[in-house]
């Protein structure tokens, strides 16, 4: 598959700071890309160089039309939705408009822009005639979708478009996005802290952390402060006083990194005995959960379990061979001691 | 006390009249404040924009210049004009002094650094996701000005008012540079000082009602066309 994007020993920098460090970095055409990670790690920044609206303090980002014989400028086959939507001070007629009275393209501008209010949900005739002001917050945000998506953009850069909207708004933007891909090839990044609905609708996933990339898959990133127990074993106290034991860690700021392959499940039995399983916690470390999700993970074809112990979630890989797990049963989340990988 | 009701009667008077003097200031004030007017707009906003929306070398120190020009006093202006369009400056061949002309340059001097300061503080204050915005639609160049400055219509409406308030208030660049002539520069300001001086109240506060009634449209106006857009 060609690429989209190739970003190459890219470095960014705010002032001193660095934001962003990443040697290598393939975006392939026509794939929904998911960016993962916490805040500050990033995430809005590369997908602002990745919209050239920023160019990167050094390396490069090259970019390869999606679409073959696409004669357009490359600012009119890229756009990005910003995390804050921002609406012109005018109606949402004029706000989806806009980019297409840009691109001196007003051909059926009202049937268009009736056709993008109805990709997000909204009734055009309810709504067209809106100011700016007098819209909730999910229906700005679903005005702002509507705006890029009647572009029909090779590349749509989504930055957090879920956050703070409401159920059935979060719902209609994930719909026109997968829309955006069926109807017309759009390579698609999105990032979000929707993490189950990124798993299942990804079809490749970037981790991101301090501005580096830290693998591709549901890695799970536990934060300090961690605590030295002995020898080279450190442990995190989770909810209940539980206690994550993994080896070697720098120091208590750390930030282990857990593969859901190295996590197992196993529903809680009544006579699983903690005490006893607290003595081989040089090996194999027990955590008592909750299941919260089970989620089809489309970039791999496997079940991913988000197991929630108090407002931590894991996320574990199951097996071919798997038992029966349902959302709020109860299980044991067995984590190797040494199947952590370390950033400072 | 009585002379002062007395002018009251005597401008209402004036002014369903049709006094032909007292239409004659306001004739040409209504001339030199759309010249001034229009040329420190024309002129204005595009260097706020630029003023505010870029990073340049020497930002600051213009940007100091600029808001201290606000304070320029129209004594001072009316004196610099004079020194150019005298017949000893060097400007004086185009025999400007004395007329409308001058009065209007005079007034764009004064009206300018209003609408540049105002103007840059207005896109200056405009939220960063706008620009991040209008980038990612694609807009560039002009489209980005004009988009940006259209935002900002509230603002720089404002800043323009606050202009037009001062080139129509302003005696000093009128009196210094027009000269005051009777049918030709003088504007309402010059005139009520004038009348004032003759001791001529009644057309001094007929003007002066005239005065605040084209401030008072101007208001209103703006005041609708804020609503409409």
């Amino acid at each position: 598959m060609k690429p989209a994007y190739l970003v190459q020993k890219l470095r960014h920098f705010y002032g001193r700071k660095q934001v962003l460090n990443i040697d290598e970095l393939t975006i392939e055409k026509h794939k929904i890309v998911g960016l993962v990670g916490p805040n500050g790690s990033g995430k809005s920044t590369l997908l602002r160089l990745l919209a050239f609206v920023e160019y990167p303090s050094e390396g490069k980002i090259t970019y390869f039309p999606v679409l073959e014989a696409d004669g357009r400028p490359l600012r009119f086959q890229i756009t990005l939705l910003c995390q804050e939507p921002y609406l012109l001070k005018r109606t949402v007629f004029a706000n989806i408009a806009y980019g297409l009275k840009i691109r001196k393209d007003t051909r059926n501008l009202h049937d268009r822009v009736a056709e993008a209010l109805e990709w997000v949900g909204l009734d055009y005739f309810s709504f067209a005639k809106r100011k700016w002001y007098e819209l909730s917050g999910g229906e700005a945000q679903r005005v702002a979708l509507a705006a890029r998506l009647i572009l029909k953009p090779s590349v749509l850069l989504l930055d957090e478009p879920t956050a703070s909207v409401d159920a059935e708004s979060a719902q209609r933007i994930r719909d026109a996005i997968l829309m955006a891909k069926s109807e017309w090839g759009a390579t698609i990044v999105i990032s979000s802290h929707d993490r189950n609905w990124l798993y299942e609708s990804c079809d490749q996933l970037v981790h991101l952390l301090r501005g580096h990339i830290i693998g591709s898959a549901a890695e799970n990133i536990v934060f300090g402060p961690w605590k030295w127990l002995n020898g080279t074993l450190w442990y995190k106290l989770l909810d209940g006083n539980q206690r994550l034991i993994l080896k070697g860690a720098e120091n208590e700021n750390s930030v282990a990194l857990l593969s859901p392959d190295s996590l197992i499940v196993r529903p809680l039995s009544e006579n699983f005995n903690f005490f006893d399983a607290e003595k081989t916690q040089r090996e194999v470390c027990y955590i008592n959960g909750i299941v919260s999700a089970l989620i089809m993970e489309r970039a791999t074809n496997n079940i991913l379990v988000s197991i929630a112990v108090g407002h931590i979630t894991f996320n574990a890989r199951l097996a071919s061979n798997h038992q029966m797990l349902y959302p709020g049963q109860k299980v044991i989340l067995e984590i190797p001691t040494d199947s952590a990988r370390w950033v400072s | 006390m009585h002379y002062i009701t007395d002018g009251f009667v005597r401008a209402i008077l004036l002014l369903f009249n049709k006094d032909p003097e007292t239409f004659s200031a306001i004739k040409t004030t209504f001339t030199v404040t759309t010249c001034s007017m229009t040329a420190s707009l024309v002129m204005g906003i595009p260097m706020g924009f630029c003023l505010g929306y870029y990073n340049f070398p020497y930002k600051k120190v213009i940007r100091t210049i600029v808001d201290t020009c606000l304070a320029l006093p129209t004594v001072l202006i009316g004196l610099i004009v004079y020194a150019f369009i005298s017949s000893r400056g060097p400007l004086g061949h185009l025999g400007l002094l004395f007329t409308v002309w001058a009065i209007a340059i005079g007034q764009t001097i004064l009206a300018l650094p209003i609408v540049v300061s105002l103007t840059a503080t207005a896109i200056e204050s405009q939220d960063e996701q706008m620009r991040l915005n209008l980038l990612s639609l694609g807009a560039r160049g002009r489209q980005l000005l004009l988009t940006s400055l259209w935002e900002s219509r509230l603002m720089i409406t404002t800043a323009a008012l606050t202009a037009y308030g001062r080139v129509l208030t302003e005696v000093g660049i009128s009196m210094m540079v027009g000269g005051n002539i009777k049918w030709h520069t003088r504007t309402i300001t010059t005139a009520i000082a004038l009348e004032t001086g003759k001791g001529e109240f009644a057309t001094g506060i007929a003007l002066g009602l005239v005065l605040m009634s084209i401030a008072f449209i101007i208001n209103l106006l703006l005041t609708f066309l804020k609503r409409r857009i």
